[in-house]
């Protein structure tokens, strides 16, 4: 039967078991001993999944009543989220607001406040899309996925994550418990900008820049974009040019040119890759102007 | 408002009376119903854009309560789903369900079972096999020589039709003589303009309600503009008696057009509601709407010419209508396109050839404006770059070009032709271009730097219904039934549709305002077709024009038979009877003037004649308009095009509009406010492309990847000022004209002509989307 | 599974399928049809209710994972016949066209007000930007909306 027959956004066709463990040692064993299980925590990615028949797990492990998974605490130099936070709760968090600016910025970005309420930061990582702005937030602020699994427990970058489109690292029986972000010193800068075809969109094309600024000149940058290739993408041959360098107008050209021809986008129905390219220069330029605390709203 | 002052009710914003069930979530929508004992519905849709049926396989189904349709149980009528027009303008070419699918989504077989999770099962254990065909997603290639045949015959006025080429129909039009008026032209600019498919993306998707009745009627409640046009289509097909087939008015969660013909779903769950002797509820999910309608996409090649003084003087336009899969009013269509464009500006000699092109994909159905806001941002575009070129202010030109009170206008097409009466064209210009400060606008791509403003504006108008002084080939009338109860209020019946812009309220406000009583006493009855008498359809922005007629002759009519039979209970002569309103007691009074006791309160006279046995006080009518006539409408909009992102932000909106007498001006103004997002969107935004591998639509139907404006994309509320002008329509209720579909058909063209103030650059194609202005830029200025 | 929850302060007990949806446990159910699908994916808002005091899309809510939760719909918002001053705002502002974006934007209105009594208009664009409207253009809405605030007040 065609996809267009199986698919049905008024129910969800599948049929599947449900699962509500207390703790992430029973989730394990739950993820481990159903191969065809899917952790479900807000379900915002996973449910509309379900309903085109893009996925069809036998089981569901809801993760949103293990506590350990929940919650924002602020480790000194570091913020630690749980996993299964809503989106909501990290945007409304005074640690995250006030700490980690940048993911803030990032996580209102990812669609409405309905969204929010029901999505988690791990749902945004987990899902794996090139688009998710909570990803590129932690990819550009270094931060560390916490994994537990039938092995016990790893940590991998955020950076080091994804393996592509839908795809992560995790193994049979793995799941994130959680994300360690590094907070950023006063002397680093940070922006986050996407662009979407409406207010309420996946974005076609982000950016997220982080700058450690010393006077005028970068000691460290990061800079991630999103939408661009088949995951969050750092861009390591920028961040490297960058460092030591005076930040003007003319570096930030050039540095915006870098990051426009060290991208590779493709085309779909959001955006041609063209576009993709040329956007990526002006809102490099935006990013790098803003986080490096040149003029606000440059006329370029 | 010098016309405005006598008026008690009109003018004045009023709760419509349907408020307080939508906002309590009581409000019952044909998806929100459901009857005891009922089956949902869910339908067999063709994965191929274009195919043969060879088998369906329903063995698979082990469901016993599931029922299944498949193209051999349903009658083998050819029908056309839309009724507005007469015989010799109606191409039939729809089956219930088709052994030949023409779109990817058509459909070709349904089931019915116990809840949408068992037919959903049911559905998947149906087996159909296909003979795949050739397809072609392109009018152009469509036309094409060896192209394959998407429908070999139609039938046009009950005769066999053969098609050629794949062109589902054309029409040709032509006055005075065009091409020696080119010869005689200064100025001349031909341009080809490219228009997208839009899609509705009306928030309640197409559902019906049907339930089987004792003695082979149906009783139904669906999404739908026409309560009678859907009882005669149901009749037609299935040959049920009319008497039997009750069609019953739900509200309708957003339409815009796309419920002018009755919908695909309807037919289905009749016979499925016939084969299961229960109730089907068939209701579409947002993926099969998307492929169920959308917009119709055009190609015009545009050419117009002005003497050295900057008069017009002559035209041609050719169009191209790329229809999709079958015809829905293409006929109709390419009459209102040439109407639509002749009667914007005046063109002594003009010229057009239409053609509606069959294609591999969703069906195109009328969409708010009905190619009104196509024709108007070509014209509006190409009237800016004549100007130019001429030399005169763009503005001015338009002020020097337009058809305005005593011209000739057939917007409604060619056989639909009355005279101007009224005109607000002057008012709007000269107001608006001083609120938007138009003569101090930018130079056209004057500016440098990342954001650049621009400011353009754009007019034009819509008929208000299809009405005139002769018959042509458009059906357009109405009716209404208005009765005096016995507490002294009144019930206002009638078949006419709202969509949602008050229409109803409206009308009623007008029965108001005739009998002398405050809208509170006036109440909108639910009905159905067995107690109403026809209405064409909700279209063509013809529920006050038309129906408030309709309801201001019924309403006449009963304050004579009030004034006769006060007469004859008060012994006094009718026409010496005065009326008015007493607040303390809150009813209407009828009296003689001067002499005491000589009166009866509208509550009195109607116990007074249910106790001598004299009857109700009742009328029911129909009413057919002599004329359609324009409301206008312009906008002026500013815009912010940030040439690093390509992303276009609304600054400033103006929004003018000459509906005649304002009836309830909150309401009128969100239709204003409606019309503005809707063709900004068409402009920086929509569009439903096919996927050229699979002929399915790129989006795959997911509102995701249709993307429709936010409270965020939309100007703030002190940027947007929406004024109306002091008009009356002669031939309109109390002096009131439409506003649905003017409120949008003037904003592509606005919106556009901004861009190309900010950039200095005009695109050709709509959406513009952001990849297309940073193309524009990037290969002209690079990184300025 | 059994699942309990509280529905516009009524406790209820429902016996469910895991792949039920919250919106057609209210809808089906409990006739609650205020809370309308409009596209199945959280991309309309039409489906919004309260979930624990916050507004969620009941078209992607399992109906399993509600157990112990307070959902509110907008059935549950007046008393009566007594409108919410939302409600009223709604209809003084003609913020209600064809009406059936109106429930979910209502409950979206009354979670942001419980949020932020005094909301500037980038707040309520913001807030509102999950729910669609085709008819309106939003102008309505938003003054609807900020005349509710000033009747909260």
């Amino acid at each position: 039967m065609s996809a267009i027959n199986r698919q049905n956004t008024h129910i969800i066709p599948v049929d599947f078991q449900y699962h509500q463990p207390e703790t992430v040692g029973e989730a394990v064993k739950l993820l481990e001993a159903h191969p065809d299980a899917k952790p479900i925590a807000g379900g915002t990615d996973l449910v509309p999944k379900m309903k085109q028949r893009l996925l069809e797990p036998g089981h569901l492990v809801n993760l949103k009543r293990i506590r350990e998974l929940q919650g924002v605490e602020d480790r000194g130099g570091e913020v630690y989220i749980g996993a299964a936070t809503k989106l909501r709760a990290v945007e409304r968090s005074e640690t995250v607001q006030r700490r980690l600016p940048l993911l803030y910025s990032c996580v209102r970005s990812i669609g409405s406040v309905q969204i929010r309420n029901m999505g988690t930061l791990g749902g945004n990582v987990c899902n794996a899309s090139p688009a998710a702005d909570g990803a590129l937030g932690l990819v550009a602020l270094d931060a560390t996925v916490q994994v537990a699994g039938p092995g016990g427990t790893r940590t991998v970058k955020a950076g080091d994550f994804f393996a592509g489109p839908g795809k992560t690292v995790l193994g049979r029986g793995e799941l994130v418990t959680g994300f360690t972000v590094p907070v950023p010193g006063p002397d680093v800068g940070t922006c986050f900008i996407s662009v979407g075809r409406t207010a309420l969109d996946i974005s076609t094309i982000s950016i997220a820049v982080a700058l450690r600024m010393k006077g005028g000149a970068v000691q460290e940058a990061r800079v991630a974009l999103g939408s661009v290739a088949p995951t969050p993408l750092r861009l390591p041959e920028v961040e490297n040019w960058l460092k030591g360098r005076e930040l003007d107008e003319a570096t930030v050209r050039e540095a915006a040119g870098m990051v426009s021809g060290g991208i590779k986008p493709i085309t779909d129905i959001r955006g041609t890759a063209e576009y993709r390219r040329e956007a990526a220069r002006g809102m490099a330029m935006e990013a790098l102007t803003r986080a490096g605390g040149l003029e606000g709203r440059s006329q370029g | 408002m010098s016309h405005a002052s006598t008026l008690q009710v009109l003018g004045r914003d009023t709760p419509r009376q349907d408020g307080v069930a939508k906002v309590t979530g009581r409000e019952k929508y044909a998806s929100d119903m459901s009857l005891p004992g009922m089956l949902v519905a869910r339908v067999l849709k063709s994965p191929h854009p274009h195919a043969r049926v060879k088998s369906i396989d329903t063995r698979g189904v082990s469901d016993p309560q599931a029922v299944t349709l498949t193209p051999q149980e349903v009658p083998g009528i050819r029908f056309c789903p839309r009724l507005v027009s007469t015989p010799e303008a109606t191409y039939k070419d729809w089956r219930v369900l088709t052994d030949k699918p023409r779109y990817v989504g058509e459909p070709v077989a349904a089931v019915a079972a116990e809840s949408e999770e068992a037919a959903q099962r049911a559905l998947e254990a149906m087996r159909v096999e296909y003979e795949p065909l050739a397809a072609v997603y392109d009018a152009f290639a469509s036309m094409e020589e060896g192209a394959e045949p998407i429908h070999d015959v139609i039938e046009l006025n009950d005769q066999a039709l053969k098609v050629e080429r794949n062109v589902a129909c054309q029409m040709e039009a032509r006055e005075g003589d065009p091409e020696e008026g080119f010869k005689a032209a200064a100025h001349v600019v031909e341009r080809t303009y490219r228009t997208s498919r839009r899609y509705h993306a009306q928030l309640e998707t197409k559902s019906v309600l049907v339930r089987p009745e004792p003695g082979g009627g149906v009783t139904i409640w669906s999404t739908t503009q026409t309560l009678h046009n859907t009882r005669i289509l149901i009749h037609e097909i299935f040959g049920i008696p009319m008497g039997r087939i009750r069609v019953v008015k739900v509200p309708l969660g957003g339409s815009f057009g796309s419920s002018i013909q009755v919908n695909t779903v309807v037919p289905i769950a009749v016979a499925l509601a016939l084969k299961s002797r229960r109730p089907v509820k068939l209701s579409l999910t947002r993926e099969e709407d998307l492929h169920d309608h959308c917009s119709y996409q055009m190609v015009f090649r545009l050419k117009l010419g002005a003497d050295s003084d900057g008069k017009l003087v002559a035209g041609h336009l050719d169009a191209w209508l790329d229809i999709g899969g079958h015809q829905v009013q293409a006929y109709p269509l390419l009459g209102c396109v040439v109407g639509w464009w002749v009667s914007l500006y005046r063109l002594p000699h003009k010229s057009y050839v239409g053609k509606a092109v069959y294609t591999n994909k969703v069906p195109s159905c009328a969409f708010r404006g009905y190619g009104n806001p196509q024709i108007t941002w070509a014209v509006e575009t190409l009237m800016d770059e004549l100007a130019e070129k001429a030399g005169v202010d763009p503005l001015d030109f338009r002020l020097m070009n337009y058809i305005g009170k005593g011209d000739l206008f057939w917007g409604q097409g060619p056989t639909v032709k009355s005279i101007i009466q009224s005109c607000g064209v002057e008012e709007i210009l000269s107001r608006g271009s001083e609120m938007i400060d138009w003569y101090n606008r930018p130079k056209a791509g004057s500016q440098r730097g990342r954001y650049r403003r621009g400011v353009g504006m754009g007019r034009g108008y819509h008929t208000s219904s299809a009405g005139a002084p002769v018959p042509g080939t458009v059906v357009d009338f109405g009716g209404a039934m208005v009765k005096l109860n016995e507490d002294g209020t009144f019930d206002y019946v009638s078949a006419m549709m709202d969509h949602g812009g008050g229409t109803m309220d409206a009308n009623a406000k007008i029965v108001a305002e005739e009998l002398g009583v405050p809208i509170h006493k006036v109440n909108i009855v639910n009905a159905d077709t067995g107690t109403t008498v026809y209405d064409v359809c909700t279209h063509a922005s013809r529920g006050i024009y038309s129906g408030g007629g309709a309801a201001l002759k019924v309403a006449r009519q009963v304050k004579d038979k009030i004034r006769e039979n006060a007469a004859r209970l008060l012994d006094a002569y009718p026409h010496a009877l005065k009326f008015r309103y007493d607040p303390e007691r809150d009813q209407a009074v009828i009296y003689a003037e001067g002499v005491s006791g000589r009166e009866l309160t509208f509550k009195e006279l109607a116990y007074a004649m249910r106790h001598k046995n004299l009857g109700t006080v009742a009328a029911v009518d129909s009413y057919r308009q002599p004329s359609c006539p324009p409301h206008f409408t312009g906008y002026f909009v500013e815009v912010e095009v940030d040439t690093w992102t390509g992303r276009v932000r609304p600054l400033r909106v103006v929004a003018g509009a000459d509906i005649g007498t304002v009836i309830n001006p909150k309401l009128a103004a969100g239709q204003v406010h409606g019309g503005f997002a809707q063709g900004w969107s068409m402009v920086v935004n929509e569009d439903l492309p096919h996927d050229p591998a699979t002929g399915d639509l790129l989006n795959r139907g997911f509102l995701a990847d249709y993307k429709v404006p936010t409270t965020r994309d939309m100007p703030n509320l002190d940027d947007f000022t929406v004024f109306f002008t002091d008009t009356y329509e002669p031939t309109g209720p109390f002096g009131a004209k439409g506003i649905g579909e003017g409120a949008l058909n003037p904003v592509a063209g606005a919106v556009a002509n901004a861009v190309q103030n900010a950039l200095g650059v005009r695109f050709y194609d709509l959406p513009i989307t952001k990849d297309m202005i940073l193309a524009a830029v990037g290969g002209k200025e690079g990184q300025a | 599974m059994k699942v309990t929850m509280t529905v516009n302060g009524r406790a209820r007990t429902f016996d469910v399928e895991p792949n039920r949806l919250l919106l057609n446990l209210l809808r089906e159910d409990l006739d609650l049809t205020g809370a309308k699908y409009g596209c199945g994916m959280g991309e309309c808002g039409a489906c919004t209710v309260l979930l624990d005091g916050e507004p969620v899309m009941a078209c992607m809510t399992l109906a399993v994972d509600c157990e112990g939760a307070t959902i509110e719909t907008v059935e549950g918002l007046s008393s009566g016949e007594a409108l919410h001053p939302i409600q009223e705002a709604f209809i003084e502002e003609g913020a209600v066209q064809c009406g059936f974006c109106t429930p979910g934007f209502i409950m979206a209105t009354k979670a942001l007000l419980g949020e932020s009594p005094e909301p500037t208009e980038p707040e309520i664009r913001e807030y509102l930007k999950g729910n669609i409207c085709r008819c309106t253009g939003y102008v309505n809405i938003v003054k609807a909306v900020q005349r509710a605030a000033e009747a909260l007040r």
